[in-house]
């Protein structure tokens, strides 16, 4: 980057053009869906159907947003998601962390088996453990919110542990050696010392966590028995089935836009990060 | 540095144990499970009874297994092409070095980031509505009348093209960063030869991407076979011949949908199997078709 703004070439720019139109149609399209749902969760369900969800006629029905939140339970539906979302969001850190330590650190008896296993359990698609996952619940009288939360950990662990062994593999071993010298215990070094010195690797991976559980919805569907454990997917395609008999559309678009903006806000925030995390982990050429 | 026995092991033990609960043990199991007649999840294995390969017999001659197979070879193949295809269209594009690069790929990639149903329930519920659907008012503006996207002729193509719209970032994203890793002399040398941007993207880009090529299409192939979601959303109550796929049926069959007056648990596994084979043998055949080794620069 120079600091003064390089000047538009215009014979260039017109070469480009071709490019421009497929980007600029691709977004623009997702600009105005988006801005439709918008206009729409503040509309009526007659102003819906007219054809007049940006005109505002009859002003803005925040109200929709009310009904949405607290006659169609998105409220509990949000909090259940925010729950899973943090809650195994830390949990897995906690199985994960240390394991991508001691990984990334030694060889020992059943490590190489280990680091492969990881890999192919983060492949491994949902429909060949969900069955007897389900038993083992029954067996285990495992059911409400802890289940859900149980299960969003294990899921994640693979590709947490997989993603911090390569940062923790970075490190330099000296960290420890002088750790050592000072009288720290190797158990105390790793939670003081070792894992602040990942923290940007931990902030990416759990920014990557908690989008993966918030989005989740497999499992959300065939685990979810009771109406105060249901998650945001789960409990907007409930909203959407119920449709034929409330009529509210406006409720509706209401509860589609709760649903989207806690990750698109994360994602204002921090699309760098994410973007930049999303070719920097798991995947390599 | 010193090996300590006791914390390898303290540190290794939930990681471990985590892997043999949640993945180990459950997929034994189903592979198991699929040689057995079980009908209910909960039913205990002094219940099962040894039922041979009749499980796969069942399921493949049965009608809505064949109907989702044939809809999940469409996704991955059709769908496959159209998304590869607009997503390397995309990370060319954006690494052209068009002006807001970086907003067109974050807004590209968006999609990716917000809930799959909420996505699912735009489109649905607005892009293809017959009465105030996007779709239909642009085809209004030219005079023309509207059309039923979601009837059963169409349907099948409206979940693919959604499907496709909400994965293209992804796959834009795994282009780019193969893109920017290839050396920037490779297209100034080929464009003192006097190559054109065609030529240079058949001859340098296009060569220098096949292992990144070789993952974004098994990606695509996992992402296919496991379909799931959208098929449920724009089917939500009952289930479909123009949308079932196999995990659909696998999910009705096991846990019980409209009209499974039988649940069978074994059948179910069954599709599991079937559908992870399917998956190890694109990852072999792509493996054979591209050498990891092939590709230094």
């Amino acid at each position: 980057m120079t600091k003064h703004r390089e000047r538009i070439n215009w014979k260039k720019e017109a070469k480009l053009l071709p490019g421009y139109l497929i980007v600029g149609i691709w977004v623009a399209f997702t600009a105005v869906m988006i801005g439709w749902i918008i206009g729409a969760s503040l509309s009526t369900s007659r102003e819906i159907f007219s054809g007049t969800v940006l005109d505002f006629e009859t002003g803005l029905h925040w109200e929709n947003y009310a009904t949405a939140w607290n006659s169609q339970n998105v409220s509990v539906f949000f909090g259940n998601s925010l729950l899973y979302a943090t809650v195994s969001g830390a949990g897995v850190l906690v199985i994960s962390a240390p394991a991508a330590y001691v990984l990334s650190r030694w060889k020992f008896k059943g490590s190489r088996a280990t680091r492969i296993l990881l890999v192919i359990s983060m492949s491994v698609p949902a429909i060949m453990i969900i069955m007897p996952l389900y038993t083992l619940a029954v067996q285990w009288g495992l059911k409400g919110r802890i289940l859900l939360i149980v299960l969003y950990i294990m899921l994640r662990v693979p590709y947490t542990a997989i993603y911090l062994q390569d940062f923790f593999a970075t490190l330099s071993r000296s960290y420890e050696e002088a750790a050592y010298l000072d009288g720290c215990s190797p158990i105390k070094t790793f939670w003081k010392i070792m894992l602040p010195l990942v923290q940007p690797a931990v902030i990416t991976v759990t920014i990557f966590n908690f989008l993966s559980v918030w989005n989740e919805f497999f499992m959300a569907l065939i685990f979810t028995t009771s109406a105060d454990m249901t998650p945001v997917g789960v409990g907007l395609l409930q909203i959407i089935n119920s449709m034929k008999y409330s009529g509210n559309y406006g409720g509706l678009f209401a509860a589609v836009m709760i649903v989207f903006l806690p990750t698109f806000l994360l994602y204002i925030f921090m699309s760098e990060k994410i973007i930049s995390g999303v070719t920097g982990g798991g995947v390599k050429g | 540095m010193k090996k300590n026995k006791l914390l390898i092991f303290l540190f290794m033990l939930p990681c471990v144990l985590t892997l043999l609960v949640m993945y180990v043990y459950p997929v034994c199991r189903t592979v198991l499970m699929s040689l057995f007649r079980v009908e209910s999840l909960t039913a205990g294995t002094s219940e099962w009874t040894f039922y041979g390969l009749s499980n796969y017999t069942t399921i493949i001659s049965n009608n809505t297994f064949q109907m989702a197979m044939k809809n999940m070879l469409l996704i991955w193949v059709a769908g496959g092409v159209i998304t590869l295809a607009l997503a390397m269209v995309m990370a060319v594009v954006l690494t052209s070095g068009i002006r807001g690069a970086k907003f067109f790929r974050a807004a590209i990639y968006l999609p990716n980031i917000i809930s799959a149903v909420a996505l699912a329930t735009m489109w649905v519920q607005y892009i293809f509505n017959y009465d105030y659907g996007l779709l239909n008012e642009l085809l209004e503006l030219f005079g023309l009348e509207g059309f039923k996207w979601l009837g059963s002729d169409s349907k099948f193509w409206a979940m693919t093209a959604s499907f496709i719209f909400g994965s293209v970032g992804y796959y834009m994203l795994i282009y780019i960063s193969g893109i920017e890793g290839i050396p920037k002399e490779l297209y100034e040398a080929s464009m003192l030869d006097g190559a054109g941007k065609i030529t240079q993207f058949r001859t340098i880009t296009m060569p220098l991407l096949k292992r990144i090529i070789k993952t974004s299409i098994t990606f695509w192939s996992i992402n296919a076979t496991t379909f799931f979601l959208w098929s449920k959303m724009f089917s939500p109550i009952q289930t479909e011949e123009s949308t079932v796929v196999p995990v659909i049926y696998l999910y009705d069959i096991v846990f019980g949908g409209k009209g499974i007056i039988q649940r069978d648990a074994g059948a179910g596994a069954a599709v599991g199997v079937v559908l992870t084979i399917v998956i190890v043998a694109i990852y072999g055949v792509m493996n054979l078709l591209v050498k990891d080794t092939d590709m230094e620069y």
